[in-house]
């Protein structure tokens, strides 16, 4: 159970960020800069409720609390061949 | 033997007879896929799962979340890196290739002593404490 995989795009599991939950009892944001939970391609969009969750259970902090995990434009990935209009959007 | 994990005929998406066959590569190979297919479906049908390898581990991905939210299935098309294989529509003589594992900065000359993450750093320091 604890080898699953939370974050996929940098590979970190369960147990990693439970050990570090529970060793640092830190915010999610410090979570995610330790163990890079949430910094991968996808841009965190696909872990970041199960991260939530995992320090909810650890730690007690509810997402939404005075540091929590970053949301921020662009919503997805987007090379810099688009941002310049070279591309056909998608 | 390809092709054969296909609905044949379904009452809504209609008989696969009726759709136009179309030819595509993936990493060389030539497969066959029906025109409206994603890349990640038509490989799918042909049996192929991997669409790539973690970058760093080189671990197998493939589909995951299957709607373009996670670019677990992330492929190179036409020399276009990045491309969702599960919301791309497949064309025929598409040029699709895997993703490899990527040359990294990490990658040690030590025999892979050095750690991957933050986790296995601080693992490795405790390890290194327990022996003194
Ligand atoms: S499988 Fe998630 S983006 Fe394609």
């Amino acid at each position: 159970m604890d080898h699953i995989t939370i974050c996929r795009c940098e590979e970190v599991t369960l147990e990693d960020i439970k050990n570090t939950a529970k060793k640092y009892q830190c915010s999610a944001r410090e979570i995610k800069l330790r163990t890079r939970a949430g910094m991968g391609y996808c841009g965190g969009r696909t872990c970041r409720p199960a991260v939530d969750a995992v320090m909810e259970q650890v730690t007690g902090e509810k997402p939404g609390h005075d540091i929590p995990l970053k949301v921020q434009p662009p919503v997805r990935p987007v090379s810099l061949a688009t941002l310049r209009g070279m591309q056909d959007d998608k | 033997m390809t092709n054969n994990r296909r609905i044949v005929d379904h009452p809504v998406l209609g008989k696969l007879s009726d759709r136009k066959e179309i030819t595509f590569t993936y990493d060389g190979q030539t497969y066959t896929g029906y025109e409206g297919d994603t890349i990640a479906s038509a490989l799918l049908a042909n049996g192929v799962r991997t669409l790539r390898v973690h970058e760093e581990s080189g671990k197998p991905r493939g589909i995951y979340c299957n709607i373009g939210h996670c670019f677990e299935c992330r492929v190179t098309v036409n020399n276009e890196t990045g491309v969702r294989a599960c919301l791309t529509e497949i064309k025929d003589q598409m040029v699709v290739e895997s993703g490899r594992v990527l040359p990294s900065p990490l990658a040690s000359t030590e025999h892979d002593t050095l750690p991957r993450t933050y986790a296995e750093f601080v693992k490795q320091q405790e390890e290194e404490k327990g022996e003194v």
